[in-house]
């Protein structure tokens, strides 16, 4: 019979309804929601600029530095756009043209584009017509002046400048809401999209709110309050009257637990529905899920709660509890942020980003901008170069170029400026010298990816796609010599070498020759064409970010994608070392070309693979397309809703894997209109390369450990794992394994119940971060059933205690 | 002989336990048997730390025996049924704060299984009964300690138990109060309740029980009706002769009586205190006296109070020795 059970939980409402403590909780809820319900937001297009629109500073500077003092720019889009800037900032920007190293802050830069934006007297139509306009741009171009309303041409005048200046602006969405609070507008850095807006409240906001309002505050509150129930249950006059009642001691004791559990529910429910109902009616976030933190909150609380009533069991003091349950929050505190560091130092730093094979060597890149390459003799990942926590290097793919020869290329201080500091060289590690990097070519500025296509090695960076050939990378990097010429040698060292570079007499050379070296090193300095790499974009075609590209296996032709704008390229000269030195600098054709509709500032990814292109975008289904045509084949929703993250084409095979924000890799078999997928076994999945020599699909997961697996050619995609990598642990890694591991397993994990919800409330179980350029994007899982599990079998493990306690012992 | 409504036998707690100065026992009841029948008000005495609110937690299921067996209305002590047809009046009965007299009905009353209609109209009649009728509503932070008891008389009354046990059921009431208790209880043994009652107070043990226990140390010492309690061999004849000179008792008496005398001067009579056994020898006393021409101003044959039988059979030695044993019990379980 249940109801003298109900009858306690009821009386424990009771009880909880005349706390003070919960009135004045309450009270100061009421305050809070209160003061935030005046929030507001309006919605409008996107113009006013933000220092951290400025992707590129550097190349931003000598754009505009190229547009000040070239001649022939003096007319063109950039030039009358340069002249517009101040007298102090133009005295920089001819500073920099001199090859002085200038500070400009990038405030600066966006305050004077944004009186620009009011003043469009830079514009000329004839300038702007020979810049890549999109066709959010071009669509306003065709409204009348007259016609156009004021937020129109405002945002009209910064896609201008954007054409103006192509691969300086992060890429955003074309309208952006503004936060406001009493009709006053937030500061201008709170401008975001909408889409993003509800990304940041349902991913960050809310599990924020988990952790300090919820997680922490109420759920203190609920113990300081709830500490008492026990310890006066236990009073004599009180407790020997309900155990002479006809009732469980064990339904007794729970029945007061789940009781002691309506502080938390009352003030919760209020916090988390007064939220939910002004970001309804004031924001027009309807998102019931997040009523969600209302059982986790409540679940949370539990946990703490199990432990206080153990302790109030056994001491029947309501301090003791409280100091119990309070070391108990700091231990499991301690635990988490001991965990978190673990992660952040000792696992991902070590998770592998990018393979590359020559036969049976491996080179990876990490997440914490090492390269790697396999030692099988130790069965351990040997540096090839280390990693700098403090500097963020940023390591550009390792691709293979030829037989026992990997490029590659460091750029210093990437993570924060994909210009780096200093000059950019190409890195070639040889297996003959234990795959030592030789520093070759001069890079272009800003390159991020490196891509062979037949006898070229293509670079590219927010300028295009530069190629030179790789016979003049060989030769330019010395490593065909039996002996290593010195000037190699003194250019492999790792620090200070970049002052060093830049004095490299390419550069003495340009800079005698007056006016056009300055030039040049703009170009240089903009990330244009230098000695080796030429330029090979056709005429009209510019790549604004997101970019993406890859090679089909006829090995002449390029697909690239580039925001919204999906072309095949074909280069000059045949495929696979055809052209030899007269196809370096030649030009692209342009094959086909497509207009995708819809965002396209969406992150996507895309991949290539016989006669094949996949692409997806983010909160789009993936597409299909035939090689030749750009003709849509097939499309399909993301598997089970995850985000696309990685794709590679399957070589000639006309099948894709796919890998996922969930970190699982699905290979894509399309018949027809119809497209099938098969997981792969393989989970925790960091990163997927196709080894075109031998055919397999190398699988890096688990963080560094990688399976090399061959994948049957029907679609029931069979996987045969032919060879598998399991490094032997470093000893940070053991200590993670064998200490901390246990540790936060047999520790109850409350502080990642914020991901639960997160979670729950997004309706994602995982997504990416990071910045749509860079293909360093940052995988997010959420832990939803873990934390979960861990804390309900520590509340299990707990009542259970507590609940054989009350029943056995004498009172 | 109607089955026994409380029926103990051989029922011991012992508790244990460990501390810095080494292991610890104490033999809270030993070996306790008694039976309490149905329509009896039955008592409990003994000294502090005699084992008597022990042996009641035991009765209720509170405290798990160490050995023997007790039932309750034919139920196992501490099963479900035997509990859901006992009320119990706790000593020092704490409700909640947030309660009122009516609110702290109902949530006894559901967890007793009553429907709200039950407990309605049961509540009225025993808000009524007990003397908290029209505070009915008032928060229990302003109850005296003789309305927390009332309250507790009440909530124990609630479900109709066949059984009641009522652990000092005046303690913290006036002589109003008390008497009004007394009528309760005289009114439920009436209706054929039976009543199970521990108490410190010997007057009102007396007054009310039918039968009683006397618990020492953890055993009983006596068990049966009060009257039976009291030793036979000690009852006194009290005569009081009024005159100015005493007289002489030997030669009123003789060697035909043999009688041990106090005299001593009361007001203006002698008063006589005479051990007596039996009827005859008092016969034989007022025949003498008025054989003699002794007027008798007045005669009392005063037999053991169920004090000096509590005295006679305790001690104040095991008093001492006792005392604080349930108190080292709460220790045990700390």
């Amino acid at each position: 019979m249940i109801k003298p059970y109900l009858a306690v939980i009821a009386d424990s409402f009771h009880s909880a309804l005349s706390s003070r403590i919960l009135w004045i909780a309450m009270v100061a809820i009421w305050i809070f929601l209160a003061a935030l319900a005046p929030i507001g937001y309006h919605e409008d297009y996107t113009t006013t600029f933000r220092w951290f629109d400025l992707d590129n500073g550097t190349q931003m500077k000598a754009m505009l530095a190229r547009g000040l003092v070239d001649p022939e720019e003096s007319e063109t889009a950039l030039g009358r756009l340069a002249r517009t800037f101040p007298e102090d900032i133009k005295r920089k920007l001819r500073q920099v043209a001199r090859g002085e190293d200038v500070r400009i802050d990038k405030g600066a830069l966006a305050d004077s584009l944004n009186e620009s934006l009011d003043n469009e007297d830079w514009y000329d139509a004839e300038a702007w017509r020979t810049t890549v306009r999109l066709r959010e741009l071009r669509e306003l171009d065709e409204i009348p002046d007259d016609e156009i309303s004021e937020p129109e041409r405002r945002r009209r005048a910064r896609l201008r400048i954007e054409a103006a200046l192509p691969g300086v602006f992060t890429a955003m969405s074309a309208r952006s809401i503004t936060l406001s609070y009493a009709g006053f507008d937030f500061p201008a850095f709170f401008l975001i999209g909408k889409e993003q807006f509800v990304s940041l409240i349902n991913q960050f906001v809310v599990p924020i709110m988990m952790d300090w309002l919820l997680g922490f505050a109420l759920i203190f509150l609920g113990i300081l309050v709830t500490a008492s129930i026990i310890p006066d249950m236990l009073q004599p006059g009180s407790l020997h009257l309900l155990l002479s009642k006809p009732i469980s001691r064990t339904m007794l004791l729970l029945s007061k637990f789940i009781g002691g559990c309506a502080f938390v529910f009352l003030c919760v429910s209020q916090l988390v529905i007064g939220l939910w109902l002004i970001s309804g009616f004031r924001l027009d976030i309807w998102n019931a899920r997040v009523l969600w933190c209302i059982p986790v909150a409540v679940f949370l609380f539990a946990v703490f709660f199990s432990v206080s009533l153990l302790a109030g069991l056994r001491w029947r003091s309501p301090i003791l509890s409280i100091g119990v349950t309070c070391m108990f929050g700091a231990f499991v505190l301690v635990i988490g942020l001991i965990g978190g560091y673990f992660d952040a130092l000792v696992r991902a730093p070590d998770r592998i980003s990018q393979l590359s094979f020559d036969g049976q060597d491996i080179v990876i890149a990490t997440r914490g901008g090492e390269l790697k390459r396999f030692d099988s003799e130790s069965n351990q990942w040997a540096d090839v170069i280390e990693g700098d926590f403090r500097r963020r290097d940023l390591i550009v793919p390792p691709v293979r170029i030829a037989p026992g020869k990997i490029a590659t290329a460091r750029i210093r201080g990437g993570r924060f400026n994909l210009y780096g500091s200093g000059s950019l060289d190409l890195l070639v590690l040889d297996r003959s010298k234990d795959w030592k990097p030789n520093p070759g070519l001069r890079l272009p500025n800003g390159t991020r990816r490196l891509l062979v296509v037949g006898n070229r090695l293509i670079a590219l960076n927010n300028t295009g796609l530069m190629a030179t050939t790789i016979q003049q990378v060989l030769d330019e990097s010395g490593i065909e010599d039996d002996e290593p010429d010195q000037t190699s040698d003194d250019r492999t060292t790792d620090s200070g070498t970049d002052s060093e570079a830049e004095d490299g007499s390419p550069d003495i050379e340009v800079s005698n020759i007056g006016v056009t070296a300055w030039i040049t090193d703009l170009i240089r300095m903009q990330g244009g064409a230098t000695e080796a790499f030429r330029v090979i974009l056709p005429k009209g075609v510019t790549l604004t970010d997101p970019v993406r590209l890859d090679v089909l296996p006829d090995g002449r032709s390029l697909v690239v994608y580039a925001r919204g704008r999906l072309m095949r390229l074909e280069l000059p000269g045949g495929g696979g070392g055809g052209g030899g030195d007269d196809a370096q600098g030649a030009t692209a054709t342009l094959a086909a070309d497509l207009m995708l509709d819809d965002n396209d500032a969406a992150r996507a990814t895309m991949a290539a693979a016989g006669r094949s292109v996949l692409l997806a975008r983010d909160d789009e289904p993936v597409r299909w397309y035939q090689a030749d045509s750009l003709a849509l084949l097939a499309e399909f929703p993301s598997p089970d809703d995850q985000t696309v993250v990685a794709a590679e084409g399957l070589g000639a095979t006309d099948r894709f894997a796919l890998l996922t924000t969930d970190g699982s890799v699905r290979v894509a078999t399309r018949s027809g209109d119809r497209v099938e997928w098969v997981t792969l076994p393989q989970s925790e999945v960091t990163a997927i390369k196709y080894d075109q020599q031998s055919g397999r699909l190398a699988i890096a997961h688990h963080i560094d450990s990688i399976d090399f697996a061959a994948i049957g050619p029907d679609a029931t995609a069979s996987v045969t794992i032919e060879r598998a990598v399991r490094p032997s642990l470093t000893s940070w890694r053991s200590v993670d394994r064998y200490v901390i591991t246990p540790l936060r397993t047999l520790t109850p994990q409350t502080g990642e119940l914020s991901q639960t919800v997160a979670a729950l409330v997004s309706g994602k179980t995982s997504f990416a971060i990071g910045d749509v350029a860079n293909d360093e994007q940052e995988v997010v899982q959420l832990k939803i059933v873990r934390p979960v599990v861990s804390c309900s079998l520590f509340l299990a493990v707990m009542l259970t205690l507590s609940c054989v306690y009350f029943a056995r012992r004498d009172f | 002989m109607p089955d026994p409504i409380v029926d103990v036998h051989q029922l011991r707690k012992t508790y244990r336990s460990l501390s810095l100065t080494g292991r610890r026992r104490i033999d809270a009841v030993r070996g306790v048997s008694l039976q309490a029948f149905p329509g009896e008000v039955f008592g409990l005495l003994g000294p502090n730390g005699a084992g008597k609110t022990t042996l009641i937690k035991m009765l209720l299921g509170v405290v798990k025996p160490s050995g023997g067996h007790a039932r309750l209305l034919g139920q196992p002590i501490g099963s479900s049924a035997a509990r859901s047809r006992v009320g119990y009046l706790p000593e020092s009965l704490r409700v909640d704060r947030h309660h009122s007299a009516r609110s702290a009905l109902r949530y006894y009353g559901r967890m007793s299984g009553m429907t709200a209609a039950e407990i309605h109209s049961r509540s009225d009649e025993l808000l009524k009964l007990v003397g908290l009728e029209g505070r009915d509503r008032e928060s229990v932070r302003r109850f005296s300690k003789g309305m927390y008891q009332r309250l507790g008389l009440a909530q124990a009354l609630l479900h109709d138990p066949d059984l009641l046990v009522l652990d000092e059921p005046t303690d913290g009431l006036d002589p109003v109060g008390r008497n009004e208790v007394r009528k309760v209880i005289d009114r439920l043994r009436d209706s054929g309740k039976t009543i199970f009652l521990n108490s410190h107070i010997l007057q009102e043990v007396e007054m009310v029980c039918t039968r009683v226990a006397i618990l020492a140390k953890g055993e009983i010492k006596a068990i049966g009706p009060i009257d039976e309690l009291a030793h036979r061999d000690q009852q006194k004849l009290i005569v009081e002769v009024p005159g100015d000179v005493e007289p002489d008792w030997q030669a009123i008496f003789g060697d035909s009586i043999t009688v041990d005398i106090e005299s001593t001067r009361v007001r203006e009579a002698f008063r006589l205190s005479i051990a007596v056994v039996d009827q005859d020898q008092i016969n034989a006393i007022v025949d003498q006296l008025r054989r003699n021409d002794q007027s008798i101003a007045r005669l009392e044959v005063r037999r053991e109070s169920l004090e000096e039988t509590f005295m006679r059979l305790v001690g104040t030695d095991s008093v001492e020795e006792v005392v604080g044993e349930e108190a080292a019990g709460e220790e045990v379980l700390s």
